[in-house]
């Protein structure tokens, strides 16, 4: 990755000297050889702080409209695949404007699930990592392990079907191809074949770690909203309390709200504290939408989000 | 209060009046259900009243420790559980902890002059403490009270100011924002008329509690006057929830607004970082 | 030295008997993928190798506790615990934070009687950490993986056995009243083992940073503009706070059951990281930007406790080092403000 690093310095350093953006938000080494944290450069000398590696796993969308003032200039992003499709989702929903925002492509092999890279460390500290082909080399103060690359993916990225913005301004190096068809993900297939109260007994299973801290509402780019339906007060939609009737109707409200949104970046899944599985219900839902309305979420941005529009043809087979 | 500082007493609706013209404003008269759990307090403090399945809110004690047989409560009409109390009737019960945070300093305004200088309904606790010197009169010397609403009909217990008015041991300056016919009394926004009407700093303290913007463009007026911060009082408010300094919510800087106050005196809010 | 013991792990057992004729039983419970406090009734239930997921501040403190239930404007309170609480396996950073706790909830003008009832009464038997993990830095509050403070009974793990230690008279009276456990006297070896998993364990640690002065410092960095820094990529969720042995905001919270008049008021954590913790039915807000949350969070860590209970409210857990989505990371912010001070 180091020559993308490179590139990507170089890029956002010519970037803010010419005055093409006014910040760009990105990643920086974080405070482990695992971590990165997202960053915001505005001046030029600061851009070789940027890193890009599969630690790079925030969906950094959710910070342009906190990034973005009035009569600023255009705000830069370091956009993944899923990143892209996340901007591309806001132009669509209008939440930002194409003009303001200057996509820095960037090309993803996918990013790790810093739990799963835990587990298989004991949870010691790891000091660095390189990647040898499909392996993943972790090493620390008296140990050094190789795992499968794939073995500590992040789940949605092993699933992902989209590694370069379908959108971009700039790209670091060069974008990949979309893949031609989702990848195989035996885990969600596995997750299909259940039925549906064998699937109600799974959330129930997953959402009973639930602790209510709405880190997955809150990392997601798509839970913009002003004020949460969790958190109105007058009127209050439903209990605070971790009983699991509460906290299934927060995931699966959470879950509806961004039907045909969620762009499957897993950024809830990798920012939840207690490993709950919330990718698979994301994955359902996106899938029901393509195949109800032939739509994908932030591939264009000029198309009408599915929610948003209306077709006679629709099924609606729901409606008693 | 019970063992578990969590848990409400009963006491029961016994008086309830429109205190407002805008019907925002009621004021309530309880009595405690078992006269056993009574308790004594002190102008300032406050009480978390609540209605069961809405929850709870904090209210200063409007009445004076000095009236034996009720605890007065005006509600102003905001959130959830101001709306349900407006609902409630003569003779339902509810739940009421307390007494809770601490009190203006009766004991310092002993043989002193006292100034309360109050807008709006925040007027409640300054109620209590009127009250309470009116009852041991002997024990302060003069007393001021400037208070002020934007119109007539949003004065707080304005029977009982008609009374006031009449006696002789009170400097009574009831003032609204604009000029309406039939009004006789002043006109003019409370730090102006403070400042007309305010007594010498010496051996004064004020209490002063009201809107924001009404405080701080009284403060300017007192200090001008040469009062010091030590003898300047007011009574915050804030979110609460348990209102015995746990929660977490209250605070500014390391005071807990409910453990540690309501009230405070501007010198020790000069400490603390925040703005108030 | 005398008063160390020692018990063949395979007879933990007769130590969990003695403790639950007692005592209900706490400790570390691995399910569903976590490791989590949960009342146990037997040893082969302990996972006594790695610190929790979550902090054991909820067996005192839980997440959600009932205050009052009602029907038909009757009132009723739960009773407290029949048994005292007994938690195994918890670790010294967590042990040491609900002496915190305690300072809060248990002392002042109000007790807080949800939470001294269980912890007042409470054996609390710690296991010193032989690999403290990625993010921690319990040394830099003045403790280590084998420190006491808020132990009565103290485990070191030295392979097939376990080193006991009472450090408090309750520790020593539960340890001197309990025949039936075959407690043996440690050998020299055994000892030397003990050192050494110590030494380990301490050595693997990163290095101490002395931050004695962090509440000085805050005092003067109330307009630093590191805190826009940390506030523009904090996403102003709860893991910190949920995970944190020692952060303890809550709210209370009416629930009726809808179409019925029966309810209940309970009590739940909270965070001060929400926009809705100080928001006031009028809609004002005192704290209403993430910067003025985030340094909320901070300064009621390194300077408000410490300006009323005189200690740093953090035990270097490391639990939300680890789990911030965003890294951040406190130990960063912590060595920023020193640097910057």
């Amino acid at each position: 990755m180091a020559d993308v690093e490179q590139v990507l310095r170089e890029t956002v350093r010519k970037l803010l000297q010419e005055q093409k953006v006014c910040r760009v938000i990105g990643y920086a080494r974080g405070s482990s050889a695992l971590r990165s944290t997202p960053v915001f450069i505005e001046d030029e000398k600061d851009a070789d702080s940027l890193v890009f590696d599969i630690t790079c796993g925030n969906n950094l969308t959710q910070y342009l409209k906190k990034c973005g003032k009035a009569g600023d200039g255009r705000v830069g992003i370091v956009a993944k695949g899923c990143d892209g499709r996340a901007v591309v989702q806001y132009i669509a929903e209008g939440q930002v404007k194409r003009e303001g925002i200057l996509i820095i492509g960037i090309p993803c092999e996918g990013v790790l699930d810093h739990r799963k890279a835990c587990d298989k460390t004991q949870g010691r500290e790891v000091s660095e990592y390189r990647i040898e082909g499909e392996k993943v080399v972790l090493k620390g103060k008296d140990f050094e392990v190789s795992l499968d690359k794939f073995d500590v993916l992040s789940d949605s990225c092993r699933r992902c079907r989209y590694p370069s913005p379908p959108v971009h301004d700039v790209f670091i190096t060069e974008p990949k191809e979309a893949a031609s068809q989702e990848p195989e993900c035996k885990e969600f297939d596995e997750f299909e074949k259940l039925d549906a109260s064998e699937r109600w007994a799974f959330f129930e299973n997953e959402f009973s770690k639930c602790i209510r801290c709405y880190a997955c509402r809150n990392a997601c780019p798509m839970c913009y909203c002003e004020e949460c339906f969790v958190d109105q007060s007058n009127p209050q939609w439903f209990g605070k309390s971790t009983d699991l009737s509460d906290t299934m109707i927060f995931h699966i409200v959470r879950v509806l709200h961004t039907a045909g949104r969620c762009v499957d970046c897993g950024a809830c899944e990798r920012a939840c504290p207690l490993g709950i599985n919330l990718g698979l219900l994301n994955k359902k839902v996106e899938k029901e939408i393509q195949e109800r309305f032939g739509y994908t979420s932030g591939l264009d941005p000029d198309e009408t989000p599915a929610m948003a529009a209306f077709d006679e043809e629709d099924k609606q087979e729901f409606i008693l | 209060m019970p063992d578990n500082c969590y848990i409400p007493i009963p006491v029961t609706v016994d008086k309830i009046r429109e205190e407002s013209d805008d019907k925002t404003l009621r004021t309530f008269d309880l009595s405690f259900c078992d006269e056993k759990q009574a308790f004594d307090y002190l102008p300032g403090q406050f009480c978390q009243l609540s209605v069961l399945g809405k929850g709870e809110a904090p209210f200063g004690i409007a009445s004076s420790p000095t009236e034996k047989g009720f605890l007065r409560f005006t509600v102003n009409r905001v959130g959830v559980v101001t709306t349900a109390l407006h609902y409630l009737k003569q003779g339902e019960t509810i739940g009421l902890r307390g007494p809770l945070g601490n009190h203006y300093p009766v004991e310092k305004f002993k043989g002193q002059n006292v100034v309360i200088i109050s807008g709006g309904f925040a007027f409640t606790t300054l109620r209590s403490l009127a009250v309470y010197m009116f009852a041991h009169r002997k024990d302060f010397a003069d007393i001021t009270v400037i208070y002020g609403a934007r119109r007539p009909g949003l004065l707080l217990y304005r029977d009982e100011l008609a009374e006031w008015e009449k006696r002789d041991d009170l400097n009574l300056h009831l003032t609204i924002d604009k000029e309406v016919s039939g009004w006789d009394k002043r006109v003019g926004f409370v730090p102006t008329v403070t400042k007309e009407v305010a007594p010498s700093p010496k051996d004064t303290w004020a209490v002063v509690c009201g809107p924001p913007v009404m405080i701080k463009y009284t403060l300017p007026v007192l200090f001008d006057l040469g009062f010091p911060p030590e003898r300047i009082y007011t009574s915050l408010e804030r979110r609460m929830k348990c209102g015995i300094g746990k929660c977490g919510r209250c605070n500014i800087g390391s005071k807990y607004v409910c453990a540690d106050g309501p009230v405070f005196s501007y010198a020790e809010l000069q400490e603390l970082p925040e703005q108030y | 030295m005398s008063d160390i013991l020692k018990l063949d792990k395979k007879r933990l057992d007769k130590f969990v008997a003695a403790l639950l004729s007692e005592y209900r039983l706490f400790g570390p419970v691995e399910a569903n993928g976590l490791t989590r406090f949960a009342e146990v009734e037997s040893a082969d239930a302990l996972k006594l190798d790695s610190n929790t997921d979550e902090s054991a501040k909820g067996i005192f403190f839980p997440q959600v506790e009932t205050i009052l239930t009602y029907e038909n404007g009757k009132t009723e309170t739960p009773s407290g615990p029949d048994k005292p609480i007994a938690v195994l396996g918890i670790r010294p950073c967590d042990a040491r934070s609900l002496l915190m706790l305690d300072k809060v909830f248990g002392t002042g003008k109000y007790n807080d009687s949800c939470w001294t009832r269980r912890y007042e009464n409470a054996l609390i038997i710690s296991v010193g950490c032989n690999t403290p993990r990625a993010g921690c830095f319990c040394n830099w509050l003045d403790l280590g993986p084998f420190s006491k403070q808020g132990s009565d009974i103290a485990l070191t793990d030295i392979g097939d056995a376990l080193l006991v230690e009472s450090c408090s008279e309750k520790g020593r009276g539960f340890l001197e009243s309990s025949d039936e456990i075959p407690f043996r006297k440690p050998t020299d070896d055994d000892l030397s083992k003990a050192a050494g998993v110590r030494e380990h364990a301490e050595s693997s640690m990163e290095d101490k940073v002395d931050i004695s002065s962090i509440k000085a410092v805050l005092d003067k960095s109330w307009d630093s503009s590191l805190w826009d820094e940390l506030a523009g990529k904090c996403l102003s969720c709860a893991v910190c706070a949920y995970l944190c042995p020692t952060c303890h905001c809550f709210d209370i919270q009416d629930e009726k059951m809808p179409g019925t008049s029966r309810g209940r008021r309970i009590r739940i954590w909270d965070t001060c990281m929400a926009p809705q913790f100080t928001k006031e039915a009028s809609g004002h807000n005192p704290r209403p930007t993430g910067k003025k949350r985030i340094r909320q969070r901070v300064m009621h860590k390194f300077n408000y406790f410490v300006d009323v209970f005189g200690e740093i409210a953090c035990v270097g857990c490391g639990r939300c080092v680890r789990s911030c989505p965003v890294n951040l990371d406190i130990r960063y912010v912590i060595k920023r403000f020193m640097d910057a001070g």
